[in-house]
């Protein structure tokens, strides 16, 4: 049995009865428990619920009972996405008990279309890193080279698609955590636009530019899981009431005589060398099948990472204000302590990165810097807004590499937070923006490591922005992943 | 120059007891002086990015009772009160 297949022939096979639902999710388990010592994606298993409900699945398919669109799909969910019954911990000591009492909107619409969900994925503490090294549960590692970081802070979601321990996942995308580790990886993910998709029961961390995003194989596994969790919450006000789009439909119409911008700030200093030739080569193997090419500047984005810093601490320090350990949390009793000594201490279990952001998130708020640094990132964010509605008069779509750089060793960039920082240049802008990307595996370098090429289009354009990405899949022929 | 003294404010404002307030103050300190290149950055537009959601389109503001599971998965005790610490 090829645990390797996309979603979309996963179904098909389970709807012709082709493959045994219980068979792949028991295979799945095995090959988890298989691979997790050498990678460790996962935080929980639910090997129980998943077999139970696998069971039922096929006992629908033979008795030609009426089945959702997945047919037992084995997905896979970052640990910031409450599904009712299991735990959801943040992958921070602060909620290692935690319990999640209901289902966040992207399960419910999952489990409504009879996806099982094979367990909870590792990511860094409250999904604020890029490495899933700030994982209170230990880092997570990338399955083509294991001594890597897989990125992050949906690394537990990247590492899963891509060592085959289910067949796609939900990530959470606030400045990159879904787009780092796909590319790391090598596999596709996508950041929607922002009120695409709902947010309800997912933890928040920096409310005004995170989105849930699916991650998956192929471009059409990513369009497939996009017609399930997308549209209108009543539970999450900043969706937008669009209708709904078959983003499956009209996937394979090519890219002739579409215009692409290439990110001049995205692709120049700082690049390594071996990223820079595979976006060359994206570049010219669009521009063969049709697309015309041209440099665009958006002077912004050099501003990008400073101003998506001071507003992801901003909202993340007020955001994480809720967390005091009474009501829910780890085991910590209260006696012999005043309130704020208790509070104080039992806070003291946040993880180092955490604790920089609130403390980070605490200064650009404080009276005195508002309007230096707080007022100012807003600013730089309406400035890269216009920059990109300007750049999207002219052209369809933008293009840069994902990641700056090749993944690096684990806990080589662990002790700078700053330099950590700096690899979220290419992604941060469309977190500010609200617009659309995605990452599409495109290479693996001369060490073996992966390289993603990176798409923008215009908010809630995704339809346009899976076509460019089907195209891009199709012009390459990546290895299997040796692990 | 960010100080011990003003880390440590800063720990209080957030409310955590920092370990070791030394370790960060290095780190914030670079981070801050790199957001300092705000300051660098010339507007032609007051503007801040919003979205504006018309009142009629927020959702009722009505009662909707919580189910027991809310309950049942919170730190109690066999009485269902939460123990808190002393205010003083």
């Amino acid at each position: 049995m090829n645990l390797g297949i996309s979603a979309t022939e996963f179904v098909s096979q389970a709807k012709e009865g082709a493959i045994s639902v219980e068979e792949f999710i028991a295979k799945t388990l095995e090959r988890i428990k298989q691979v997790e010592d050498k990678v460790h994606a996962f935080i929980t298993v639910d090997s129980q619920n998943a077999l139970a409900k696998a069971k039922d699945i096929d006992k629908k398919i033979r008795s030609k009972e009426k089945i959702g669109s997945c047919f037992g799909m084995p997905v896979s969910i970052k640990d910031n996405i409450c599904a009712a019954g299991l735990k959801t911990t943040c992958a921070s000591k602060m909620l290692e008990n935690f319990v999640a009492p209901y289902d966040a909107t992207v399960i419910s619409r999952l489990k409504n279309e009879d996806a099982i969900i094979i367990g909870k994925v590792n990511l860094d503490e409250f999904a604020m890193g890029s490495t899933t090294e700030f994982s209170y549960f230990g880092t997570s590692r990338n399955p083509w080279n294991p001594q890597y970081v897989p990125g992050g802070s949906s690394g537990g979601s990247g590492v899963s698609v891509s060592a085959l321990e289910c067949v796609a996942s939900l990530g959470s995308d606030t400045g990159g955590s879904v787009r780092s580790p796909a590319s790391f990886c090598s596999v596709v993910g996508l950041k929607p636009t922002y009120g695409l998709i709902s947010r309800y029961g997912l933890v928040s961390y920096a409310n005004s530019i995170e989105q849930i995003g699916p991650m998956a194989r192929t471009v059409e596994d990513v369009a497939f899981l996009l017609n399930i969790i997308s549209g209108h919450d009543s539970h999450d006000n900043t969706t937008i009431n669009n209708p709904q789009v078959d983003y499956l439909k009209d996937l394979k119409s090519g890219i002739s005589g579409k215009k692409i911008g290439i990110i001049s700030q995205m692709i120049g200093e700082g690049i390594d060398k071996e990223v820079a030739s595979a976006t060359n080569m994206a570049i010219s193997k669009l521009q063969d099948l049709g697309a015309e090419c041209i440099p665009i500047s958006l002077d912004a984005v050099e501003h990008s990472v400073a101003a998506y810093y001071t507003i992801a601490s901003a909202e993340a320090s007020s955001n994480l204000s809720r967390y005091d350990n009474l009501r829910y949390g780890f085991n910590f009793g209260t006696e012999g302590y005043e309130f704020k000594a208790y509070v104080a201490k039992a806070r003291s279990n946040f993880g180092p990165e955490v604790t920089r952001r609130m403390l980070l998130g605490a200064y650009v708020l404080s009276a005195g810097y508002y309007g230096k640094y707080y007022l100012k990132a807003q600013k730089v964010r309406a400035m890269i807004k216009a920059q990109l509605d300007e750049a999207f008069k002219k052209v369809d779509f933008l293009i840069s590499p994902t990641m700056p750089i090749l993944p690096f060793k684990i806990g080589e960039k662990i002790d700078d937070p700053l330099k950590l920082y700096l690899t979220d240049i290419n992604t941060v802008t469309a977190n500010l923006s609200g617009i659309p990307a995605i990452s599409v595996p495109f290479a693996i370098s001369s060490s073996g490591l992966p390289i993603g090429i990176q798409l923008f289009a215009n908010s809630f354009e995704e339809n346009k922005l899976l076509q460019a990405a089907y195209v891009l899949q199709e012009t390459t022929d990546l290895p299997e992943v040796p692990l | 120059m960010v100080e011990k003294k003003e880390i440590e404010h800063l720990g209080d404002l957030v409310k955590v007891e920092l370990k070791d307030p030394e370790k960060y103050i290095k780190q914030v300190e670079q981070i801050i002086h790199y957001f300092d290149r705000l300051d660098t950055v010339e507007f032609n537009s007051d503007d801040t990015l919003r979205r504006e959601v018309d009142a009629e389109n927020l959702r009722d503001d009505k009662y909707e009772p919580y189910g027991m599971s809310l309950i049942d998965h919170l730190n109690k005790d066999q009485n269902n009160f939460i123990r808190a610490p002393k205010m003083v």
